[in-house]
C-alpha cells in the first residue's frame, strides 16, 4: 500500500508542480531570514548576518532543484527540454527535417505495408480454436505433394482414420445468387458435416451444419446453408428472423439454418466466405454428373486436428499406414494400368495449417518476399541517408557541442541530447510511416483484386505489425543516431575550439564513414534499379508476347443453363439459337462459342494416339483441348495456317474432326501435311468403356497461349462444338464488335433473355481477362520500379548532401585555388573526382551483387536472364547520370565561389 | 532514490533519523526549528549543511512519514509546519532500532581493537 500512496502523492505533486516549487522556495527563504535575524540579534551586522546564513545553508538553487527532483519527474523534464531543444534545432533547418522524416517515413511505411500483407496472408493464425493443432493433408507420389482430394478419397479418410481428434473437408466455389440473367456471385464453401465442430466455431444464430446434413443428396432438413456474419449483415440486412429463410444458390432454394460469428471468415485468408453448404448437397446442384462419386475430380481440401499431445510426425506415419487401403478403394477405373499403379502408391504428407489457406500466398509467395527484400533495402538506404545527414549536421554543430562540453556538460548528456533528437525523428517518421502503411497496404490489396477475383484480406494492423514498425523505428534511431552522437561528443573540446568553424575535424582520417555510406547507397540503388529493370523487361515481354489471338474489342459472355431443367441433349440447339441471335446484334462483326476462352484459368488435357506416332514419354502425347464453334478462329483472329475451319456440316452425324496447332502438327507429323491424318482419343468418361474415338485433322492454326501468357508453347487442339454429345451446362460466347463493348452489354442480355430467360450470364472484356492474368508481374514491376526510383532519389539526396557539405568545409581551400588561378572546370572536377570514385566503387560492387540477387528472382522473370546486359547497362547509366547530376550542383556552386569573399572569412 | 553524498553533508539516512527523532519529541515544527533543534541537541557537533534539510523533508513528505501544513510563527510569519504521521512513527522505530544494532556492533568491534 505504501507505494500506492507514494504514487498518489507523486501525481498530486505533478499537477501542483508550480505551487510546490513556490512552497519550497518560501520555506527556504524563511529559514534564511530567521537565521539572519538570529545572527543580527547576536550583534552581527546585517550584511554579514545574511551572508553567514547563506553559507551555512548551501547552494539555494541547487537545493531547490534537489527538492524538486525528489518528486521524480526530473527525468521527464530533462527529456522535455531535450525535445524542445531538438524541435527548435529541427525547425531551424526545415529542409533537413523534411528530408529526414520524409525518407524515413517512406522507408518505414513501405516496410510496414508489405509486412502487413505478408503477415495477413502468411503469418497470422486462423481465428479458430487451437489453430496450432490443425494440419493440412497433402498427398502425392515421388515426393511431390499436393492438397486436392476427390470425394471418394475424403469419405475413405473420414470413415477410417483414427489419427485425428477430428477431420474436415472443404472446397471453395463461386455460387450464383441470381435466378437467371446477369449473375451475382457469392464466395461459397462446400463443407463436410464436422467442419464447424472440428474448427470449434459456434453459431451466433440458429445451428451449424452437422454430419446429418452432409448425407448424399442432403439430410433430413433438405438443402441447408450456413451464412457468415458479414453476409448476414450485407445481403440480408441483419434480418433477425433469418433462420428458416430460403434463398437461391445456383438457382436452387436453400434454407438458412445458422450464422457464424463475425470473427470467423473461413479457412482462406484472402477470401471472406459468404455461405457454406454441405458437401452432400452437391448432387442437388449438379444433376448432370455429381462430383461425389467422381474418382478423378480433385476439389476438396482436407484438414485434421491433431490429438492432444500428438505430433505431426506420428500422425503422418499413422496416416500412411491406412494410405494403401484408402487409395486401393478409390482407384479411377478409366486410368491406364501404369497410372493406376502410381495412384495406389500415393502417400500422405502433413503440414501445419494454423495460418489457413491462401491462393494469394501460393501465387505471390516469391513476389511478396522479393518486395519485402526490396523495401528492406529501401529502408537501409533511407537509414544510410539519415546517418549521413546527421553526420554532416553533427559536424556542423561541432562548435556548439564543443562549447557545451567546455562549460561542463557531461558527454553522456550530449549523447542523450543528440539521441533524443534522432529518436524523435524516427518516432515521428514511424508514425507517419504507419499512416502511409495503413493507406498503402489497403491500396495494394485493392490492386491485387481483379474483376473476377476480389481479394479480401483482413488488414487490421495487429500487434505483430506494430511491434515490427516500432522495432524498425528504434533500431533505425540507434543505428543512425548513435554513431554521429558518439563521434561529435568524442572530440576534445580544446581541439575543436582551436580549429576554425569549418575545420578539419572529420576530414583528416582516410576513412570517412560518410563516403562508405554513399558507396553503400550506390550499391543498394544499383541492385534495386537492376531488379526493377528486370521486372519491367519481364512485363514488357509479357505485354508484347504473341498470344496467337487478338483481345481488343472482344466481349466474352459466360452463360450457364439450369442443368436439371435442361438435359444435355437440349443444350446444343439452345446454344446455337443464342449464337445466332448474338450474331444479329448490330455492330457485331463475328461471334462464336467455346468450352472456354484462353487465359481464363482452366485447362482440359487428354492423351491422344496420333496415326503413325510413337510418343517418347507420357507427356509427349498430352494435348490441351478446347471445343469451339465455327468462326471461333475468325472471332479471336487466330490465323488458320492450313486446311479449313469447322463448318455447319460438321455435326453429330458426320465423321469427327479436329483442328490442331502448329506445335501439335510438328510434334506428331513433322513436316508432312497433317490435314487428313487421324488422331485417336479415349472416349469421354467411364460410361463409354475403354473405346477410342477417331478424329480426322482438318486444319492447322497458329499456336496460342492456352492458360497463361508466360507458359512455354503447349500442344493444343480443337474439337467441334457441334460434335459434342453431352455439352456441359456452361459455355462461353466470344463476340468481336465494331462498336464499344459497353454499348453491347444490354443488347446481349436482351438477346439471351429472349431465347431463354433463366440462362445466367457473366460479361467481361477479353482484354481485361488477359490483363488481369498479368496482375502479379504488373504489380511487381510497378512496385519495384517505384521503390527503385525512391532508392535513386534517396541516394541522390544523400550524395548531394555529402558533396554540399564537403564543399562547405573546403571553401577556404577552394577559394585559395581560385585565387591562385584555378580554372572553374578544374574546380568542378576537384569536387566531382571524389564522387566519381565513390560511384565507380559502388557500381563495381553493385554490379556483382545484382548479378547474384538477379538469380534469386529468376522464377519471376519471363523472356530475359538475370544477367541481362542491357538492363544492367541501362541501370548503371541511369544511376551514374543521377549521381553526377546530384553532385554537379554543389560542385558548380563551388566553382562560382568568390575567392575574395571566401578568403576574407579566413 | 539515489542519494547524493556530498562532503559537507551527513548521510541522508541519518538525517532522516535525526528529523524523525526531533519531530517525535517536538510535535509540530517548521524547518528552521528542526534545524535549530538538531544543532542544539547535538551541541553543534553535527555540522549539517542546513539547506539539505529541505530536500530530505520533501522526500519524507513523499514517503508519507510526515505531513505539512502552513501556519503562522510566533513572529507572525508564514511557515510550513511538519508533523509525524503514524507511518513516520513506525519508520522512526524501525530506523532507530536498526541504527542501534549497527552502532552497537561497530562499538563492539572498536572496543576489541
Amino acid at each position: 500500500m505504501g507505494w500506492l500512496g507514494e504514487l498518489w502523492r507523486r501525481f498530486q505533486f505533478l499537477f501542483q508542480n508550480d505551487k510546490m516549487a513556490k512552497d519550497l522556495a518560501d520555506e527556504m527563504h524563511l529559514h534564511l531570514e530567521l537565521r539572519a535575524e538570529d545572527h543580527a540579534a547576536a550583534g552581527i551586522n546585517k550584511r554579514d548576518a545574511e551572508s553567514r546564513a547563506r553559507r551555512a545553508f548551501g547552494n539555494v538553487t541547487q537545493l531547490l532543484e534537489q527538492g524538486r527532483a525528489v518528486w521524480g519527474w526530473a527525468f521527464f523534464e530533462a527529456l522535455a527540454s531535450d525535445l524542445r531543444y531538438g524541435i527548435r534545432a529541427l525547425r531551424a533547418d526545415p529542409g533537413f527535417a523534411l528530408a529526414a522524416v520524409g525518407s524515413l517515413a517512406l522507408g518505414i511505411g513501405a516496410n510496414t505495408a508489405i509486412f502487413s500483407i505478408l503477415n495477413a496472408v502468411m503469418l497470422r493464425s486462423l481465428p479458430v480454436e487451437d489453430p496450432q493443432q490443425l494440419v493440412q493433408l497433402k498427398s502425392g507420389t515421388k515426393g511431390n505433394f499436393e492438397g486436392g482430394y476427390t470425394n471418394p478419397i475424403w469419405e475413405q479418410i473420414r470413415d477410417h482414420q483414427q489419427v485425428f481428434s477430428g477431420v474436415l473437408a472443404y472446397g471453395g466455389n463461386r455460387f450464383d445468387l441470381a435466378n437467371g440473367g446477369e449473375s451475382r456471385f457469392a464466395n461459397g464453401i462446400w463443407v463436410s458435416g464436422d467442419f464447424f465442430r472440428v474448427l470449434g466455431v459456434p453459431a451466433v444464430q440458429g445451428r451449424l451444419i452437422t454430419p446429418q446434413d452432409d448425407r448424399h443428396g442432403c439430410g433430413p432438413d433438405g438443402p441447408v446453408a450456413v451464412i457468415s456474419y458479414g453476409f448476414w449483415k450485407s445481403h440480408f440486412a441483419g434480418d433477425p428472423n433469418i433462420i428458416g429463410r430460403s434463398f437461391a444458390i445456383d438457382r436452387h432454394p436453400f434454407q438458412i439454418i445458422g450464422v457464424t460469428p463475425s470473427w470467423f471468415t473461413g479457412l482462406d485468408t484472402d477470401h471472406v466466405y459468404d455461405l457454406a453448404i454441405p458437401i452432400g448437397c452437391e448432387p442437388v446442384l449438379h444433376t448432370d454428373q455429381t462430383a461425389l462419386a467422381e474418382r478423378s475430380w480433385w476439389w476438396l481440401q482436407i484438414v485434421g486436428r491433431l490429438q492432444p499431445g500428438g505430433s505431426i510426425q506420428q500422425a503422418q506415419a499413422r496416416m500412411n499406414m491406412i494410405a494403401p487401403e484408402v487409395y486401393r478403394a478409390t482407384v479411377p477405373a478409366n486410368w491406364s494400368p501404369d497410372m493406376q499403379k502410381d495412384y495406389r502408391r500415393t502417400t500422405f504428407a502433413l503440414q501445419p495449417a494454423a495460418t489457413g489457406f491462401s491462393n494469394t500466398r501460393n501465387q505471390y509467395r516469391i513476389a511478396l518476399y522479393t518486395l519485402m527484400a526490396v523495401v528492406g533495402l529501401v529502408l537501409l538506404i533511407a537509414c544510410a541517408n539519415l546517418a549521413n545527414l546527421l553526420l554532416a549536421r553533427a559536424a556542423a554543430r561541432q562548435r556548439e557541442i564543443s562549447v557545451r562540453l567546455a562549460v561542463g556538460a557531461a558527454r553522456s548528456r550530449i549523447i542523450r541530447q543528440l539521441l533524443t533528437e534522432s529518436v524523435f525523428l524516427s518516432i515521428s517518421s514511424a508514425a507517419a510511416g504507419l499512416l502511409l502503411a495503413f493507406w498503402g497496404s489497403r491500396f495494394l490489396v485493392r490492386l491485387l483484386s481483379t474483376t473476377n477475383n476480389e481479394v479480401q484480406v483482413d488488414m487490421t494492423p495487429d500487434l505483430r505489425v506494430l511491434a515490427f514498425t516500432t522495432g524498425v523505428a528504434i533500431l533505425t534511431a540507434v543505428l543512425f543516431g548513435l554513431a554521429p552522437a558518439l563521434r561529435a561528443s568524442g572530440v576534445h573540446p580544446n581541439q575543436a575550439l582551436k580549429e576554425s568553424a569549418r575545420g578539419t575535424i572529420s576530414g583528416t582520417s582516410r576513412f570517412n564513414p560518410g563516403k562508405a555510406l554513399v558507396i553503400l547507397q550506390v550499391v543498394l540503388s544499383l541492385v534495386l534499379l537492376v531488379t526493377a529493370g528486370l521486372f519491367l523487361g519481364t512485363l514488357r515481354n509479357l505485354l508484347t508476347a504473341d498470344l496467337g489471338f487478338k483481345t481488343g474489342n472482344v466481349l466474352v459472355v459466360s452463360a450457364t443453363v439450369p442443368e436439371a431443367k435442361l438435359s444435355s441433349s437440349k443444350r446444343l440447339p439452345l446454344f446455337d439459337r443464342i449464337l445466332e441471335r448474338l450474331r444479329d446484334i448490330p455492330g457485331v462483326r463475328s461471334a462464336s462459342s467455346s468450352f472456354g476462352t484462353p487465359i481464363q484459368g482452366w485447362f482440359w488435357n487428354e492423351y491422344v494416339y496420333p496415326e503413325g506416332y510413337r510418343p517418347k514419354s507420357e507427356d509427349d502425347a498430352l494435348v490441351y483441348f478446347n471445343r469451339v464453334s465455327p468462326d471461333y478462329f475468325q472471332t479471336l483472329e487466330t490465323p488458320l495456317l492450313v486446311g479449313r475451319d469447322f463448318s455447319s456440316r460438321d455435326n453429330l452425324g458426320s465423321p469427327k474432326v479436329m483442328i490442331i496447332s502448329e506445335s501439335t502438327a510438328r510434334q506428331f507429323f513433322g513436316t508432312a501435311n497433317p490435314v487428313g491424318k487421324t488422331i485417336n482419343m479415349d472416349a469421354p468418361h467411364l460410361r463409354h468403356g475403354n473405346k477410342q474415338d477417331r478424329y480426322e485433322v482438318i486444319g492447322v492454326t497458329k499456336d496460342i497461349k492456352y492458360g497463361k501468357v508466360d507458359e512455354p508453347p503447349l500442344k493444343t487442339a480443337y474439337l467441334a462444338a457441334a460434335q459434342d454429345r453431352e455439352p456441359a451446362p456452361h459455355i462461353q460466347f466470344e463476340i468481336r464488335s465494331g462498336i464499344p463493348l459497353a454499348s453491347l452489354a444490354s443488347p446481349v442480355r436482351a438477346a439471351v433473355a429472349e431465347v431463354r430467360p433463366e440462362v445466367s450470364l457473366e460479361l467481361r472484356s477479353f482484354d481485361t481477362q488477359v490483363r488481369d492474368s498479368l496482375l502479379q508481374p504488373r504489380l511487381v514491376a510497378l512496385l519495384s520500379s517505384f521503390f527503385g526510383l525512391l532508392a535513386l532519389v534517396l541516394a541522390m539526396v544523400g550524395l548531394y548532401g555529402l558533396t554540399a557539405y564537403g564543399v562547405a568545409r573546403r571553401r577556404g581551400e577552394i577559394g585559395i585555388r581560385i585565387a591562385l588561378g584555378a580554372q572553374r572546370r578544374s574546380v568542378v572536377w576537384l569536387v566531382l573526382r571524389d564522387v566519381v570514385s565513390m560511384l565507380a566503387i559502388g557500381i563495381a560492387i553493385g554490379g556483382v551483387v545484382s548479378l547474384l540477387t538477379g538469380k534469386l528472382v529468376t522464377k519471376l522473370l519471363y523472356g530475359l536472364q538475370p544477367g541481362n546486359p542491357v538492363t544492367i547497362a541501362l541501370s548503371v547509366i541511369v544511376l551514374a547520370v543521377a549521381a553526377i547530376t546530384a553532385a554537379y550542383v554543389p560542385a558548380r556552386r563551388a566553382s562560382r565561389l568568390d575567392p575574395i569573399a571566401t578568403l576574407r572569412e579566413e | 532514490m539515489a542519494a547524493r553524498l556530498k562532503r559537507d553533508e551527513i548521510p541522508p539516512g541519518t538525517l532522516y533519523l535525526l528529523i524523525l527523532r526531533t519531530l517525535s519529541r517536538g510535535g509540530e515544527m517548521h524547518g528552521y526549528e528542526i534545524a535549530n533543534a538538531i544543532q542544539r541537541i547535538s551541541d553543534d557537533v553535527l555540522q549539517v549543511e542546513e539547506g539539505s534539510l529541505y530536500p530530505a523533508l520533501q522526500r519524507m513528505l513523499l514517503k508519507g512519514w510526515v505531513t505539512a501544513e502552513w501556519g503562522v510563527t510566533a513572529g507572525n510569519r508564514r511557515a510550513r509546519y511538519y508533523r509525524l504521521t503514524a507511518a513516520g512513527r513506525k519508520q522512526f522505530a524501525v530506523e532507530f532500532d536498526q541504527y542501534r544494532r549497527v552502532s552497537g556492533a561497530i562499538e563492539k568491534v572498536l572496543q576489541m581493537a
